[in-house]
């Protein structure tokens, strides 16, 4: 477990939107790259109970927190769409990233917000991102599994790709309890 | 950004708390359990919104000019600070803000424990903590960031011990634009595929491997300057200006300098003769999911104006690695040469170990995740090495000049067994196709975080 010493979770919200380059992305303008036809994003804040955190860990998916920031993309007063925004650790500092979920649950596109390691930045390129598109619940969604490492960031992509994973289970879950229209 | 923190850490801590007992909530059983667990997820929600709020004033604060009120554009968005923000394990995002900023310590290690025991001579059967090393990387602002490691080797170190204590790392980064850093200070070599990623975690097998360690000789670091940028081709681009060897502590009577030439010879920057600097750079290409390829140059003068002769040590390497699914293949060659050796060999004649004028080595190496579950897997894995670190020596006439060898083969078979993502015990054989008598079975547990 590594040391968070200074950062705290209160304070890193607080925070000022860092407009260096490392912030690459807002979680809006994901929204918008992910779903380009939608007129509105509609937070849709979940939160889930006891219950159904029990219901991840018995998928062998760690639900980690209750609460989870989610926009419905909308378009016309129809659901387009889900954009979750996540914060992941990699070796030392925090990844933010948002993943957007099709209709039929699986993976539409995912943006990484920022990335300030010194290694692993090609978590950010297409080419690694896209290995996520179309796979849904029924896939692993792991590392040397269906998804390729990258050489010398392994834990960046192991973190985002189980971060993936857990949004990927926790909005078919909140569908399937009716808490996510 | 100091007021900010202790602002901040009792509301963390509230929330800390709340979240864990949240989760350990998820495992009630009884009515009265859930609904314990449910009014700590509503007061998590509760601190989240007031912390949204929280930001939004220091928003406010940070920027009271008027200035660029953003137009809103196309679609409404529900994106905003008041939005209630989630947290998957590690932190609280506000869905405003891209990324967290501001300092933060975060402490970090790794160490390998090691059995290892020659099948032809069990007497000499040894166990070692081979490594333990406690790291710290502290970001002074969202530009700026040190990293440092202190390491020790072979547990104790003292006058009557063989172990060291040292400082792996100590560098400075600066991010001067969002495709290019600079690091200066005492920083590891990117020359490889181990030197800069060489936690017990992170290879295979319960010794790292003799090229880039006999060869490139990891943990190599030096001190200096290096800019390292990355670009969205996925090329990353390495060079800077650093230390070097001190070739003027060439030391002809011990064996040290068969086993590495540049081991024998490096500084460490520990009171580093710093007359010769060196020049280096790599280039590394991850463009493709699963596959790097890589390679880098260093060199330099190396006699640190110690001696009237002048003499050049220039190693280079390629590399490369594809990991499709539960494979993984890595290859690395390396190749230094050292000039003028004939002139610096010739008062050491009769001498044991002359300076060798180049040395090589090369590895191939497949490994095959065959089984896993959640974080365990077990990884068997086979490295075929060749090493040569008396591959020529220069011509010093009839009977004067050593004969080089034709080098050592090294096969390795074993597996690395990780029982979660930052510990692995390892077992394997090595067999020394031209020196059987240091075949050996090696033991290992090791972990990084």
């Amino acid at each position: 477990m590594r040391v968070l010493l200074a950062a705290s979770a209160l304070a890193a919200a607080a925070a000022p939107t860092s407009a260096f380059a490392v912030d690459y992305l807002s979680a809006e303008q994901a929204a918008r790259l992910m779903f380009p036809e939608a007129d509105a994003f509609e937070a849709r804040p979940l939160t889930l109970d006891a219950a159904q955190l029990q219901q991840l860990d018995a998928q062998g998916v760690r639900g980690r927190s209750a609460n989870w920031a989610v926009h419905a993309a909308r378009r016309g007063g129809a659901t387009l769409g889900f954009v979750v925004t996540d914060e992941v650790i990699g070796k030392f500092e925090l990844i933010s990233y948002a993943v957007g979920i099709a209709l039929d649950g699986t993976v539409k596109q995912i943006e990484i917000l920022s990335y300030r390691e010194s290694h692993g930045f090609e978590v950010r390129l297409p080419a690694w991102r896209k290995q996520f598109v179309g796979k849904g619940s029924a896939a692993a969604l792991r590392v040397g599994d269906d998804i390729a490492n990258i050489s010398g960031a392994t834990l960046s992509c192991t973190h985002v790709t189980d971060g993936v994973r857990r949004i990927v289970a926790v909005v078919a879950l909140a569908r399937r309890a009716g808490l996510l229209t | 950004m100091t007021s900010h923190r202790l602002r901040a850490l009792p509301a963390k801590t509230i929330l800390a708390a709340s979240l864990a007992l949240a989760a350990s909530a998820a495992f009630a059983q009884t009515p009265t359990e859930a609904e314990l667990a449910r009014r700590l997820d509503q007061l998590a929600a509760e601190l989240a919104a007031v912390k949204a709020q929280l930001a939004q004033m220091q928003q406010e604060r940070a920027a009271p000019a008027p200035a660029a009120a953003p137009a809103p554009t196309a679609p409404a968005s529900g994106f905003g600070v008041t939005a209630p923000a989630a947290s998957a394990g590690t932190a609280t995002p506000a869905m405003a803000a891209a990324a967290p900023s501001g300092p933060a310590t975060v402490l970090s290690s790794y160490g390998e424990i090691t059995y290892t025991r020659p099948t032809k001579s069990s007497v000499n059967t040894q166990a070692d903590v081979a490594r333990f090393v406690l790291g710290y990387q502290h970001r002074f602002d969202a530009k700026t960031k040190v990293v440092a490691e202190l390491e020790v080797e072979h547990a104790v170190s003292s006058a009557d011990d063989a172990g060291e204590v040292e400082v792996e790392q100590a560098y400075v980064e600066y991010q001067i634009t969002p495709t290019l850093a600079v690091q200066g200070g005492l920083f590891l070599l990117p020359m490889g595929l181990l030197n800069g990623n060489h936690e017990p975690t992170a290879y295979y097998g319960v010794q790292r491997n003799f090229v880039e360690t006999a060869i490139i000789p990891s943990t190599w670091r030096e001190g200096g300057f290096q800019l390292v940028g990355t670009y969205d081709n996925g090329l990353t681009v390495q060079g800077g200006i650093t230390t070097t060897f001190d070739l003027s502590k060439w030391d002809a009577a011990s064996t040290e300098g068969k086993d590495s030439p540049l081991g024998s010879i490096h500084q460490e920057l520990s009171l580093a003769k710093a007359h010769d600097l060196a020049a280096f750079g790599a280039l590394n290409w991850r463009g493709v999911p699963g596959l790097l390829l890589g390679g880098s140059l260093f060199s330099s003068q190396a006699t640190q104006g110690q001696t009237a002769e002048k003499a050049r040590i220039t190693l280079w390497e390629a590399h490369a690695r594809w990991t499709p699914g539960r494979w993984d293949f890595q290859s690395v060659y390396s190749r230094g040469t050292i000039s003028n050796t004939a002139v610096l060999n010739t008062p050491l004649v009769g001498n044991p170990t002359l300076i060798p004028s180049s040395f090589d080595g090369y590895y191939v190496l497949g490994a095959y995740k065959v089984w896993s579950h959640e974080d365990y897997s077990l990884t068997p894995f086979a490295r075929w090495e060749h090493v040569n670190t008396t591959r020529s020596y220069a011509d010093l006439g009839p009977g004067l000049t050593p004969e080089a060898s034709g080098g050592q083969r090294i096969v390795t078979v074993g597996a690395n067994l990780n029982i979660t993502q930052g510990v692995v015990l390892k077992a394997d054989y090595q067999q020394f196709r031209d020196s059987p008598d240091q075949n050996r079975v090696n033991l290992g547990l090791g972990w990084n975080f």
